[in-house]
């Protein structure tokens, strides 16, 4: 137990850009599958609201978040409404780039490592033939399962806030 | 066509069956002007509630139509509306959704105010030379001409020319106070407030709250994770209280839904719900069931979409919903919505809501981009078509009848026409509601 311990693997700065980079891939690439995989079966899925202007929502029981889930078979609903082809929003996925940037490594949270980052995402909806961009920060919580890297936690701090028709797990 | 007489807008003639709305209302910029000025700056609209400010000198921003507005509880505890302007350069005092400010510093020349809209200060005064004019001018922050609450609901209007608030909201009443008896302690919005908007006018969003004839076909996804859930694919997933209700499934059930329409465009749609533990009130039916007998409780377990025209709506469905309809433009809304919560409930009844909420509520959820995408495909498709008259208010039409029924009786309420009946009647001829208010107040403008 102890060994294990002291054993546990160590997050180097190129393993967190490596697996929150495929992260943006896959979700870019729509291979929607392939990203449910890179989460822990309990994963944390939590993009707070906004409380005012200059501060969020920190306590998800008491105040209101734009998503929040517990489980990765929440997302996994997610993906199954937003692939099913009867949702009128989501008929046409919209064309999307991740651009992520600023990764540092913050430290461990319990069991998990967590690493900051920087996204930009790019929306192109051909449906209303209409752009979107949304940006913030992310913050994923990293834990090792069987060997690999695995997303146990992403806190999504969106900056711009008024969502324009529609923002899904695809876009953020 | 224009300039439009309010027959070519409105085609009414019930005596032959016929209800129709013309395309203009939703396509026409020319049109939205003149409801901005008519409809939302010319009589009563929905502000915000009390609990936004709860204590001595908070205040929260607004807007009546295109007037930016503050609403501040003063140093004497009185709520207070005036417009958000500066009188020296008109600039925007208060800039922050809400907050709690004595004094009201405009950032342009500091001319100061206080939280029931005195001005405290004009800098420089005794040395500025002013004449006489200025002098005898009223430096405040204007109020607004009337402005009243009831039940922690808010409501304002730019005009003096209109009923009382309590006048305005009438039988509406009974259906906020379905809401606000939920607890002794009143309502409060939880924390956190949530924005969108959709590329579509905004009577879009006052007709699909009142719309139970689309949840099957716009929300089939929906419909589909709560299919999933249900046969147990996701152990990790917040129970629905829609799973459970038959409202909107379109069997032929006899009665399990209907519409009320109320004096001045104000308008209900509900569904039956069998009191339930996936409702966040469950924990207090007993209490509820004790203090208001069986009929009133059964009520407030109901789904009931509530609008009032012409701004605000109260969705209690699969969580509770307020929102704030703030129109744009003839093709673009923004709606601040938010969770609306009886106080004092068990942190397990407000944690579940709010789950429930985000799912179903949020734009980011499962449920509102959808309405949002189907709006926007009307406000395409109706563009610029030779044929200006929609079909979309005509069902129900045989089924209303004149004042209540045996489901009002219960609540003492006396609507202007009611509709019962299953889930596929789906009623529309409660939008007529709204129409009937559009045509009242576009009256001064229009023949």
């Amino acid at each position: 137990m102890n060994d294990l311990t002291l054993e546990r693997a160590r997050l180097t700065l190129a393993d967190a850009q490596a697996l929150i980079t495929r992260e943006a891939r896959l979700l870019d690439e729509q291979d929607f599958a392939g990203w449910l995989d890179l989460y822990t079966e309990d994963a944390l899925y939590w993009m707070p609201a906004w409380r005012d202007d200059n501060s969020q929502t920190e306590d998800p029981d008491r105040e209101l978040s734009l998503i929040y889930y517990r489980g990765r078979s929440n997302l996994r609903d997610r993906v199954t409404r937003l692939t099913s082809g009867l949702s009128p929003v989501s008929r046409t996925l919209p064309r999307v780039a991740h651009i992520l940037s600023n990764v540092e490594l913050g430290g461990m949270d319990g069991d998990e490592h967590v690493v900051f980052s920087s996204f930009v995402t790019h929306a192109y909806d051909p449906r209303s033939d209409r752009l979107s961009y949304h940006f913030g920060r992310y913050r994923h919580g990293l834990r090792q399962v069987d060997g690999e890297w695995r997303i146990a936690s992403k806190i999504i701090r969106l900056a711009n806030d008024l969502v324009p028709t529609v923002l899904d797990v695809n876009a953020i | 066509m224009k300039p439009y007489r309010l027959v070519d807008l409105v085609d009414d003639r019930p005596a032959e069956g016929v209800f129709r709305v013309n395309r203009a209302l939703f396509s026409d910029p020319e049109l939205f002007d003149l409801e901005m000025k008519h409809v939302f700056e010319s009589g009563w609209v929905f502000l915000g509630m009390a609990s936004q400010a709860a204590d001595l000198h908070d205040y929260f921003t607004t807007r009546i139509g295109r007037i930016p507005v503050i609403v501040a509880r003063g140093k004497d505890g009185v709520l207070r509306c005036f417009v958000n302007s500066c009188p020296h350069k008109g600039a925007r005092i208060a800039t922050q959704p809400s907050g709690n400010a004595r004094l009201f510093a405009c950032p342009y020349h500091s001319w100061t105010f206080d939280s029931s809209g005195a001005c405290k200060n004009v800098k420089w005064h005794n040395a500025g030379a002013y004449g006489q004019g200025f002098t005898e001018e009223d430096h405040d922050l204007a109020p607004i001409a009337r402005f009243g609450e009831y039940r922690g609901f808010l409501f304002g209007s730019l005009s003096a020319d209109v009923p009382s608030l309590d006048d305005h909201l009438g039988e509406a009443r009974h259906m906020l106070d379905l809401v606000a008896d939920q607890s002794d302690e009143g309502l409060e919005l939880v924390p956190g407030r949530v924005r969108f908007t959709f590329a579509a006018n905004w009577k879009m969003q006052l007709e699909n709250c009142s719309d139970q004839y689309h949840f099957t076909s716009t929300h089939p996804s929906l419909i589909k994770v709560l299919e999933r859930r249900a046969a147990g694919e996701n152990g990790a997933a917040v129970k629905s209280s829609l799973a459970g209700a038959d409202f909107w499934k379109g069997g032929d059930e006899g009665i399990v839904g209907g519409s009320y329409i109320f004096e001045h465009g104000h308008v209900v749609t509900w569904g039956r719900m069998e009191p339930n533990p996936s409702q966040a009130l469950y924990s207090s039916h007993t209490a509820l069931l004790e203090k208001f007998g069986a009929d009133r409780t059964a009520w407030m377990f109901n789904m009931r979409n509530l609008s009032l025209f012409p701004n605000a709506q109260v969705a209690v469905n699969a969580s509770t919903q307020l929102r704030v309809i703030r129109p744009i433009a003839h093709n673009l809304t923004e709606m601040e919505t938010w969770c609306l919560v009886p106080k004092g409930e068990s942190a397990e009844a407000r944690r579940l809501r709010i789950r429930q909420y985000e799912d179903f509520f949020n734009p980011t959820g499962m449920a509102i981009a959808d309405d949002n995408a189907v709006y926007e495909e009307c406000q395409t498709g109706m563009t610029g078509q030779d044929g200006p008259w929609l079909q979309g208010h005509a069902r129900g039409l045989a089924a209303t009848r004149k004042g209540g029924n045996d489901l009002s009786d219960r609540l003492g309420m006396e609507p202007v026409s009611s509709v019962a009946g299953p889930s596929q009647l789906a009623d529309e001829t409660l939008f007529q509601g709204y129409y009937h208010a559009w045509l009242d107040r576009m009256s001064e403008v229009l023949a």
